[in-house]
Order: C-alpha cells, then sequence, then structure tokens
C-alpha cells in the first residue's frame, strides 16, 4: 500500500486471538481515504479489538496493518511513535487526565509530541477548544464537566496533533440526545473540513448510518458485510439485516455459547 | 513545492513558503519573529501564497506574527491564503480574527 492508497488504513488477512480462543480470522478491511467509515456488530464482537489492531495497541497473530505506507506489525518502537502521531484516538470513556484541567488536557499531546512555544500551544488548544465549542471551558477540571462536554473535550485533544486519521470508540454511548447531535455534526464537520479519515465503531446504528459514508457489519469474528448504509439497509444477507433492523432472533445467537441449561442447573444425573 | 521557510520578502511582506506542520513550526516562529521585529516597516503583510501545505501550527505562526506586528505598532494583514488553509481557519472560527 503506498502513501497515495486510496485507502488510509488497510487489514489484510488479519486473524487476532486471546489465548486460545479466537477472536478475528482472516479479516479483509479497507478504510476509505477522506470518508467516515463505521464499524459496526454487537456488543462484544470485537470492535473495539479492531480499533486497537488499526492503532497498534494490539498486535495481531497474522495478517498485516497498512497504515500510510506502512505495515504497522513491522515496525520499530520509535517508528511506531511517529505512526502514531498521525492518529487521533477518542477512547470511549472519554479518557481524561482527572488531575489536569481542560486546557492542560488538550495541550497534553503538544507537549510529548511537538517542540512547539507555549504561545503556540496555547493558540492550538484555544483552535481546538473552539471548534468543540468549549473554549470557555478551558480553566474547569473534568469532574466540572458534563458527560457530552468530557467527549467534546477528549475529541478536542484527539485532534490536537491534525491526525490524518481519527478513530472514534462508541463515541455515541452514554450522552443525550443534544450532545448526540453536537458529535455527530462535529464528526462530520471535522471530517470534511480538515481532510480526515474517520473510523467510527459504534453498535448505535441510527446515529452511524446518518453520518458514515461506508459501513463493515461485525460479528462471529470475521466482517458479516460492507456497503454504503442504503446498501446494507437493503441486505439480503440475514444476519446483516438482523443488526441493522435490530432483532432479538436471527442467525446471530442472543446466548454466548454455554453447557446444557438443565445440567448447570441440576447437576449431571 | 516550495521550500519551507520565512523570509521578508520585500520591506513589510513576511512570505511563508512550503509545509508549515508541527516539525517546521518552532523554527519558523523564531525565524519570523527575529524578522518581524527587524522590519521598520509601519505595515506587516503575512504572504501565504507559496504555502504548500498548512495544519493549524500554520495559522498559529500567523496569530503569533500578528501579535509581533501589533506590539511594535505595525498595521497587519494576511493575503494569498490558499484554499485549504482557508477552510481550516474556517473551522477554528479564524477567518474573521485573520481578517482583521
Amino acid at each position: 500500500m503506498s502513501v497515495d492508497s486510496a485507502y488510509a488504513v488497510e487489514l489484510k488477512g488479519v486473524s487476532f486471538k486471546r489465548g486460545s480462543r479466537s477472536i478475528f480470522s482472516n479479516v479483509d478491511i479497507r478504510i476509505p481515504r477522506g470518508k467516515v467509515t463505521g464499524i459496526m456488530g454487537p456488543s462484544g464482537c470485537g470492535k473495539t479489538t479492531l480499533l486497537r489492531l488499526m492503532g497498534a495497541q494490539l498486535r495481531p497473530s497474522g495478517g498485516e496493518v497498512w497504515v500510510a505506507g506502512q505495515n504497522l506489525p513491522t515496525l520499530s518502537r520509535s517508528d511506531l511513535f511517529d505512526a502514531r502521531k498521525q492518529m487521533g484516538v477518542l477512547f470511549q470513556s472519554g479518557a481524561l487526565f482527572t488531575d489536569l484541567d481542560v486546557f492542560e488536557n488538550v495541550a497534553f499531546p503538544l507537549r510529548v509530541h511537538t517542540q512547539l512555544s507555549e504561545e503556540m500551544i496555547r493558540d492550538i488548544v484555544l483552535m481546538k477548544l473552539q471548534a468543540v465549542g468549549l473554549r470557555g471551558a478551558i480553566d474547569l477540571m473534568p469532574d466540572e464537566l458534563s458527560g457530552g462536554m468530557k467527549r467534546r473535550v477528549a475529541l478536542a485533544r484527539a485532534i490536537a496533533l491534525d491526525p490524518q486519521i481519527l478513530m472514534y470508540d462508541e463515541p455515541f454511548v452514554g450522552q443525550d440526545p443534544i450532545a448526540m447531535g453536537v458529535l455527530v455534526r462535529l464528526i462530520r464537520l471535522l471530517n470534511d473540513a480538515l481532510g480526515i479519515t474517520s473510523i467510527v465503531v459504534s453498535h448505535d446504528l441510527a446515529e452511524t448510518a446518518s453520518i458514515a459514508d461506508y459501513i463493515y457489519v461485525v460479528g462471529d469474528g470475521q466482517v458479516l458485510g460492507q456497503g454504503t448504509p442504503d446498501e446494507l439497509m437493503g441486505s439480503d444477507n440475514p444476519r446483516i439485516r438482523q443488526f441493522m433492523k435490530g432483532d432479538p432472533d436471527g442467525p446471530v445467537p442472543f446466548h454466548f455459547p454455554a453447557p446444557d441449561y438443565r445440567a448447570d442447573l441440576l447437576g449431571a444425573r | 513545492m516550495s521550500e519551507t521557510g520565512v523570509s521578508m520578502a520585500e520591506p513589510g511582506v513576511l512570505r511563508l513558503a512550503g509545509v508549515l506542520d508541527y516539525r517546521s513550526g518552532p523554527a519558523l516562529r523564531k525565524q519570523g519573529k527575529a524578522l518581524v521585529e527587524a522590519s521598520k516597516e509601519p505595515r506587516l503583510i503575512l504572504d501565504c501564497s507559496a504555502v504548500d501545505k498548512s495544519s493549524s501550527v500554520g495559522l498559529s505562526l500567523l496569530l503569533a506574527f500578528i501579535r509581533d506586528g501589533q506590539a511594535t505598532g505595525k498595521v497587519c494583514e494576511v493575503r494569498g491564503m490558499p484554499e485549504d488553509m482557508r477552510e481550516i481557519a474556517e473551522v477554528y472560527d479564524l477567518d474573521e480574527v485573520l481578517a482583521s
């Protein structure tokens, strides 16, 4: 994959195991450059694991993870540190530093990764907070912010270094409708205006379908389907249809694999 | 592609060129500050027409040079901002700030 590839991220034949349990087996995913791509699937299907593989926080047991012309699992520690500068991550929890105020939270990656002067760091922090509508909250501590505000501060921090790729891990979880609407608008705005490639991992169908240009549906350790939101809504694949329509019964089982219920309760006789 | 740098192209015209990012930013800031402070012109024009690519750092450089100019009583103006740099400025609501 060259730096100029139409894809910002490519997973080729990626497999990942936790112990002896296979989480993904021979998965191929291509994330189009400059688009919003949703990675969807039921809770616990490994969506966040996929994101961590793309960010090289996890190492695949097999396959290749290409980002900007580099196969991440083959990089040295220092090259990986450089490669990560072009990736921003909005964690599910927000992951703000609770003992730092809003300014210092957003300034943190600038202090760690750049040699910019204090005045330029201040300019950039103010710009990022202005973009998420929270410049006025610059002196507040994280425990003084609502859940939606924390997520927006985390977003300001995630774009501090002007990443080429921005990964969102369940950005809509726990957000009220207004905060959710603000986030949806911000993800689209930042993607389009800054030319970012956005990857949104989510099980929130309506919100993700409303902003994603392309969606992968994952489950059972593989890619179940892919396409535009409209294409997936009209899919004949029963697994995709079950997920897109939110049906509890279908090919994706409601129950996690378990021993016989009767035997579990009454014991083997 | 222009070579990345900052220079006083003519008296009172500070020319930014090339790629303005986190790598080039710290040095450009120091060089530009020295050039602005050395200028005796009553006005400072920040010419961006040779900028190939800019991140937030490019916008911060413009703000910093405007502050330098204003500190020495100069009237400052930004010119020739490329379209993609202008779009980034709009995301950060800087279009009016830089126009003033």
